[in-house]
């Protein structure tokens, strides 16, 4: 009998012994998903990555910041929609909450586009801290050179807080604390420091593994920011903008030489595989997309589905969104009287249409078959012209990797950046460099589009006459560069854009045709959820 | 029968005293046994004291149960322990399931509905064994968890479901079932501290008696499905009307819009819902073996759903062995329940798609373009030409195809099985050494198979495999030192637990070959599956422990006064070391005024009893992964690789974490009166509570920067809940022909926050409840949670809604948002600032109630309830408000509407009218659960010695003012549910 509970007493002792212990509860994750350790290369191709996927499962799932849709919330769209609805180029038909308030210039601090755009950029800034704390002292020449990529791109998502939200938190470190909020002047003095002192340790133009950047990168954001200083700190600096913008000019980089090949789906040249496509040499920071690798309904995917409907052809994809098409002003800057005469005869590519010759243009790649010009309700696709400009058809005809994700590398910096800019800093009152023109820097960006009518003069914004040959910049601006997500920018630069202006777009401040608007909306306002989460902050005046 | 109130007992045990000789009473408390001429049978019951009689010369022998005065009543299971049911001191309900008045049982939280005051149960809608979610007391959490604890014979379970089961608690039959103990209060939680802030559900199954000869029981039924109401839409004449009318311009897209029309008349809703029989069979085996009390049973449940190809179908086993050692020194309980259970899920879009699929096209078509498409009629993009280019990926699908193209069926096991030892020492009879070890362990895989001529993934097709394997261990052990001396008695009990949560996963999907991946000019089983997802990517594994040391102290001083006291010493491995232990203790007190004198002579009470109690219980399920805490990176699948040069390099990001994070704890104050009278025929309950949440967990906006992510998991400040609860039981008629039993509780609860401390400034609030644009709901100091959070909607002279961006009837312009919603601030502009706090999801009152009446052998109950307070967002509507040019042909494809759509006319101009109050409304119901009539039959046969049959109605009516179909949602937001059925049972039960 005795041995008998002996036994069970022993029994339960083992078995609280064995199994049980206090020590369990220091644990180590073991999901084979995560790792605790820092890996210098995947954390450094985080930074990049973060600008181009949503989250780490791609094309959607488990998604770097809480939103209620991962793609539809990525950071270029998110970018592009903030720059591009609210301006004269681009009106969305789409029912979307954060489209419904941005195509009429009445957007709020709830807009759900500026509080993703807001936190993905906040993201990618602590990301970036976090790689730079952990590579502290770290002095071989990988990390010196990851080192100095990792600044720029952090300094480039500064540029876009600067840019869009003016006033917002700053940290170069991470801690808990809420971060101060620093004024827009003073971000823009920290920004050109930053980049100035991390461009010494960037590759040299072109040296770098593509995708990555290099000097040429940090000149032409040192020109954007030099060319807007006048808005971002009252105090214009023309001559800098023109100095790096001249300093990308004159480096390895040069023009693709078909402007279509920018924006096709073996955009990166040999590294697509394709002998054809010539963009490599113009793109200083392509966002990469790989129809296998790199998939997201962010970024290339929301360029070219959102701009394309079924009655358009092929364009490389089974995705077409029917939303994003032209405001009628983005049409009259290629084609001044589009409606009338001769032009109207073919209905499918533009550019093939028998247009006078003076309009002739590579860069004018709309499509307006069964499309008005004029937009009587922003809910209807087929208002309004279409774009063929993006698609995943590759310049060598061959299959791309997926028939929906996308291979085009969204062009997110390229050289004819640098043109433009320097041309419109000289206008308004740079000293040349080394006897380059305006009308020089122009007329190169339209020789490559085959235009039919090179400029004879240029102007800031005085009215254009084709048949002369006198151009403004502003057009210009936006024949070079419409749906690439930059023209809010621009127009503010000129004045063009809140506040009581003579210009006017369809449907601006929702008024089909054109209202002004207050000059409060030249800024965003800081999204309601950071605003509630840090009591350190200000909202932008007005809102 | 009861000696008091003559009502028959059943299930009582009678035996021929020496002999393993005996059998059950049956429903009408009645038994046949076949005993030698001299021989005395034994009458148990539990409650009840023995009785023995002998049978000489007795043909009828009618014996009346005494309810046994020292244990008066039953006793009830509390955490580690039993307490006699008038020795508690703590909230705490125990109800045994009622055998007669229910409807269909599928899962064990069915037999709850509306039975317990406090215990708010909402079902998850209509889909065959579906989960339930249960609050006890409101919930006091935010993000974190707020289920419950279920224990199942002293096993807490794991909240964390199965794989493929849409309900944790589908391992137990609910035929199994003997009680359940609702412990709600913290006095009587805490002792289960860190799982028990909402309240702990006690499960005790049906256990083998030492019976001898074996009894048979069988129950079963089959009951009929059918859809209760539907969501009216235009049909197709009413459609083409519409869209001719909203597209009568000449532009592109109105010609577009209008030719897209077909010819039919399809009633998509008719098309998906079904009537479905459902079937649900029991068998159990009691007796004992030996001195070895047994009891076997199986189940086994098929339930079509009224959704077209969806089914549940569960086999469940049970059994059970109580042996006992050493002169019954040692006493042994061996629990095993097994679940077998298999899916077929309808696709969840198909609910919504047959609301917004147009009701002019058929749903197959011999047109040669659909037969890529099997056939079935669908959107897609066409050519110049008409031909097919591509599909329509944004399109609304056929939900026809969706449901027939789309096989999704899992196949679920789980074990769960413990021991139990009970040891009493031989030196110190007193002194009990208690050892329960226990497992959960399953396995479920769902099948996924997508055909390649389904438009969702057309011409891939996706077939693959999720599985989730879960093994939780379990061990606890104490001590219990029980003594009475003269009017002192002392009940002192210590232990220690150990609990280990586990869990892992992988998955496999993958498309045709299509794509020549290797370049090699041929498409060959060289190339890759199209999107292949590999196991190797995809496998994930998490864990957890805790390990908590517990005591408690029941004094109790001449049967009057009683005191309760217990600590908790928990430690979870979810927080950092400098956070991970916590300490919960509780004290009661109460008070059997009954026993006093100065009542005791009068005899007006058989029952009196006041109760105190204080009480802190913690909260570690925190919903945000096991590892909270820890820095980790997460690296990238290989579709989220990112390119430098031609090398794709997978990417490691930081992950948000707060290593702060600590335990939310929840003290509770509770104040109850016990009243019994009439020897307790009419029994009552009344409880104040008190409850407050302090470090709430949620997940909420943290300053950008200081983190890798925008919302991050943080104790972000209080909440409280009070609220009274009674309960009513009575016995109005209690004569041999006739019973008749009602109960009645109510509830009123309110919530609110008392506290954030993530913001500091005024107007901070944290937003919840996201929709399709934007969130609905806050959490704010002052205001219940998830309350709403939306614009004030205006209305014009008629009391309709004004859109904003409308055209004004006198022509004069549009509408803006200063018209359509109440400027709150008075400024020049509607913004975030210009939205209020309007009401809650949460109901401020619940009421449950059910009557049984049994008259010779008919029987008939009837049980309702009713929530009021209720308030729902009807997303149903609001997703689909737009009847304008913008909602109705977009993207290729026509969008069906409900009619009240197109009587509000709304044209989707401004986001805020989505956040309009307009779509939050009163959700209050009485919903009647079922109604039962029964009749039994005594000596049928020979073999059988009762019988019962009985129909059933389930959900019979709803009476409630909400305009979707079902304000029965949790949390307030109303997408598309499956719709509950409508079910009419017939009904068997057998005891052999």
């Amino acid at each position: 009998m005795k041995n008998k509970y002996i036994v069970i007493l022993s029994t339960v002792l083992t078995a609280i012994t064995l199994c049980s212990c206090v020590n369990d509860l220091d644990i180590k994750p073991i999901n084979p998903q995560v790792t605790q350790t820092f890996d210098q290369d995947k954390v450094f191709a985080k930074v990049y990555a973060s600008w181009a996927l949503t989250g780490q499962e791609g094309p959607a799932g488990n998604s770097d910041i809480d939103n209620p849709d991962e793609g539809r919330f990525g950071l270029y769209r998110c970018l592009w929609n903030c720059n591009e609805l609210s301006t004269d180029e681009a009106i969305c038909s789409w029912g979307d909450a954060e489209v419904l308030d941005l195509n009429p210039n009445n957007w709020t601090a709830m807009n759900q586009a500026l509080e993703a755009l807001y936190a993905r950029l906040a993201v990618t800034i602590t990301i970036s801290n976090h790689f730079l704390e952990e590579t502290d002292g770290i002095t071989d020449d990988k990390t010196v050179k990851q080192r100095a990529e990792v600044r720029f791109l952090r300094a480039l998502a500064y540029y876009y807080m600067l840019d869009m939200f003016g006033n917002v938190p700053f940290s170069t470190h991470i801690g808990t604390e809420a971060p101060p909020q620093i004024q827009r002047a003073d971000l823009f003095k920290w920004l050109i420091s930053e980049l100035k002192d991390s461009e010494g340790d960037m590759y040299e133009p072109r040296t770098q593994p593509y995708y990555r950047v290099d000097k040429a990168a940090n000149w032409l954001l040192m020109a954007r920011l030099y060319l807007n200083a006048e808005v971002y700190t009252g105090t214009a600096k023309w001559d800098s903008a023109a100095y790096y913008a001249k300093e990308v000019i004159d480096s390895p980089y040069g023009l693709a030489e078909n402007f279509r090949h920018l924006f096709m789906a073996d955009n990166a040249g040999a590294i697509d595989g394709s002998t054809v496509n010539t963009a490599q040499k113009e793109n200083i920071f392509p966002i990469a997309a790989d129809g296998t690798h790199t998939q997201t309904w962010g970024n290339s995917m929301f360029l070219i589905g959102s701009t394309h409907e079924s009655d358009m052809g092929v364009w490389g994809t089974n995705q077409g969104w029917a939303g994003n098409r032209a405001r009628p002003e983005l049409i009259k800057k290629f084609f001044p009287n589009p409606t009338s005469g001769t032009f109207i005869t073919r209905d499918t590519d533009m550019t093939k249409v028998v247009i006078p010759v003076s309009w002739k243009d590579d860069r004018a790649l709309f499509f307006r078959k069964n499309r008005t010009l004029t937009i009587t309700t922003i809910g209807k696709f087929k208002e309004g012209y279409s774009t063929i400009k993006f698609s995943n058809l590759r310049a060598d005809g061959k299959p791309t990797h997926d028939i929906q994700y996308i291979d085009m590398d969204v062009p997110f910096m390229r050289t004819a950046e640098a043109y433009l800019t320097y041309a419109e800093a000289v206008l308004r009152g740079a000293s040349p460099k080394e006897g380059y023109s305006a009308l020089a820097a122009v007329n190169a960006l339209r020789t490559r589009a085959h235009s039919g009518k090179q400029a004879v003069a240029i102007t800031l914004s005085d009215v254009e006459d084709f048949n002369t040959g006198s151009f403004n910049i502003i057009n210009e601006w936006a024949r070079e560069f419409f749906f690439e997500g930059r023209r809010r920018t621009d127009l503010i630069r000129f004045g063009m854009f809140g506040g009581n202006t003579n210009y006017q777009w369809q449907w601006k401040h929702g008024v089909q045709s054109g209202e002004n608007f207050p000059d409060y909306y030249n800024l965003f306002p800081l999204p309601a959820a950071d605003l509630n989460a840090n009591s350190n902050l200000r909202q932008n005046p007005g809102y | 029968m009861d000696a008091a109130n003559n009502e028959p007992i059943i299930g009582a045990s009678i035996l021929e005293k020496g002999t393993s000789n005996g059998t059950l009473t049956n429903y009408n408390g009645e038994f046949t046994l076949k005993v030698s001429p001299n021989a005395v049978i034994v009458i148990k019951y539990v409650g009840y004291k023995p009785q023995e009689i002998s049978v000489a010369g007795n043909k009828n022998i009618v014996v009346k149960l005494e309810e046994d005065v020292v244990a008066l009543g039953e006793v009830v299971a509390i955490g580690y322990g039993t307490v006699k049911k008038t020795d508690a001191t703590g909230s705490i309900t125990a109800i045994k399931p009622d055998a007669m008045n229910k409807g269909q049982v599928t899962n064990a939280q069915d037999m709850l509905l509306g039975k317990i005051a406090g215990v708010n149960i909402t079902t998850g809608g209509g889909t065959p064994g579906t989960g339930a979610t249960i609050r006890i007391r409101g919930g006091s959490s935010l993000n974190a968890s707020n289920d419950p604890l279920i224990v199942i014979d002293g096993l807490p379970i794991d909240n964390n479901g199965i794989k493929g089961v849409a309900n944790q608690l589908s391992t137990i039959n609910p035929n199994d079932i003997e009680s359940f103990t609702v412990l709600k209060d913290a006095s009587a939680t805490a002792i289960y501290g860190s799982r028990a802030s909402n309240g702990v559900i006690i499960i005790t199954t049906k256990k083998g008696s030492k019976t001898g000869k074996p009894t048979v029981n069988y129950e079963g039924n089959v009951s009929l499905n059918t859809l209760a109401k539907k969501i009216e839409v235009l049909n197709g004449d009413e459609f083409r009307e519409l869209v001719n009318q909203v597209y009568s311009g000449t532009g592109q897209t109105d010609i577009d819009a209008r030719n897209a029309l077909g010819t039919e008349n399809t009633d998509w809703q008719k098309e998906i819902y079904r009537n479905a029989f459902s079937t649900d069979h029991n068998i159990n085996v009691t007796g004992s073996f030996k001195e070895t009390p047994y009891r076997f049973s199986t189940g086994y449940t098929h339930q079509d759903g009224i959704i077209k190809t969806s089914y549940f179908e569960r086999y469940t086993i049970a059994g059970h062995l109580s042996p006992t050692f050493l002169n019954d020194r040692l006493k042994i309980n061996i629990n095993a329940k097994g679940m077998f259970a298999k899916n077929r899920f309808a696709d969840g879009g198909v609910v919504g798609a047959a609301l917004t699929m147009d009701p002019t096209q058929p749903v197959k078509t011999d047109d040669p373009e659909f037969q890529r498409f099997g056939g079935y009629w669908q959107w897609y993009e066409k050519n110049t030409d008409g031909s097919f280019k591509g599909t329509n990926t944004n399109a609304v699908k056929n939900p026809v195809a969706l449901l027939n193209q789309k096989n999704d069926v899992s196949h679920a096991n789980d074990f769960i099985g413990n021991i139990e030892a009970d040891y009493k020492f031989n030196f110190l009879p007193e002194l009990h050494a208690h050892l329960n070890m226990g497992m959960e362990s399953s396995y479920g895989k769902q099948d996924l198979q997508i055909d390649s001529t389904a438009t969702s993934d057309y011409p891939y097709g996706r077939w693959g495999w999720d599985k989730i394997n879960k093994s939780n261990k379990m061990l606890n052990f104490y001590l219990q030192y029980a003594k009475e001396l003269d009017k002192h008695s002392f009940d002192l009990m210590g232990g220690y637990e150990w609990q280990h949560f586990y869990r892992d996963g992988e998955n496999e999907y993958r498309g045709l070959r299509i794509i020549d991946s290797n370049a090699d000019g041929v498409i060959d089983e060289n190339d890759d599956y199209y999107n292949h997802i590999t196991p190797n990517e995809s496998r994930w594994a998490t864990e957890s422990y805790l390990v908590s040391f517990f005591g408690r102290l029941n004094y109790s001083f001449d049967g009057k006064y009683l005191l309760t006291t217990t600590l908790r010493d928990d430690g979870s491995s979810r927080f950092a070391a400098g956070n991970r232990w916590a300490l919960f203790p509780s004290v009661a007190l109460a008070w059997k005024i009954s026993e006093e004198n100065f009542l005791k002579e009068k005899n007006t009470f058989s029952d009196l009893k006041l109760r105190l109690g204080y009480g802190v219980t913690g909260q570690q399920d925190i919903s945000q992964g096991d590892y909270p805490y820890l820095p980790v990176y997460t690296i990238s699948k290989e579709t989220a690789t990112y390119q430098f040069d031609s090398t794709y390099y997978y990417t490691a990001r930081p992950d948000a974490y707060n290593e702060k994070i600590k335990w939310e704890s929840t003290t509770t104050w509770n104040a109850g009166l016990d009243v019994g009278i009439l020897n307790n025929r009419i029994t009552g309950s009344f409880d104040y509570y008190f409850r407050k949440t302090t470090n709430l967990i949620n997940v909420v906006s943290v300053p950008a920067l200081t983190n890798f992510r925008n919302k991050v998991i943080s104790n972000i400040g209080s909440l409280q809940n009070n609220g009274i609860e009674f309960t009513f039981n009575a016995k109005p008629i209690a004569t041999k022909n006739c019973t008749w039993d009602l109960s009645f509780n109510v509830t009123h609860n309110l919530n609110k926050i008392t506290k954030l401390t993530t913001g500091s400034q005024e107007g901070y609030y944290v937003p919840t409840g996201g929709i399709f644009q934007g969130n609905v709901q806050a959490h704010a100091v002052g205001h219940p949670s998830y309350s709403f959070y939306v614009f004030k909607q205006r209305y014009d002279a008629n009391g309709k809604p004004i859109e904003s961006g409308a055209p004004k009837p006198d022509g004069s312009g549009n509408y803006t948002d200063l018209d359509a919603f109440v400027n709150m601030n008075n400024d020049t502009i509607i913004n975030e600032n210009d939205k209020y706090f309007y009401k809650s999801a949460n109901p401020e009152y619940t009421f449950g109630f059910s009557t049984k009446v049994i008259y010779k052998n008919f029987d008939f109950g009837i049980n309702l309830r009713a929530n009021i307070g209720n308030y729902v967002y009807n997303a149903v509507a609001a997703e689909r408000l737009n009847v304008g040019v913008t909602g109705i042909y977009t993207l290729g494809y026509l969008s069906n509407k409900p009619k009240s759509a197109v009587e509000r006319g709304f044209q989707g101009t401004s986001p805020n009218t989505y956040l309009s109050d307009y779509f939050v409304e009163n959700g209050s119901f009485l919903r009647c659960d079922n109604i039962t009539i029964g009749y039994s039959f005594k000596n049928l046969f020979h073999a059988i010695s009762s019988a019962r049959i009985y129909a059933a109605i389930q959900n019979p009516f709803l009476i409630s003012g909400y305009s979707g179909l079902d304000p029965e949602v949790f949390g307030g937001i109303d997408n598309n549910i499956y719709p509950r059925p409508l079910t009419t049972l017939l009904g068997l039960s057998i005891i052999f």
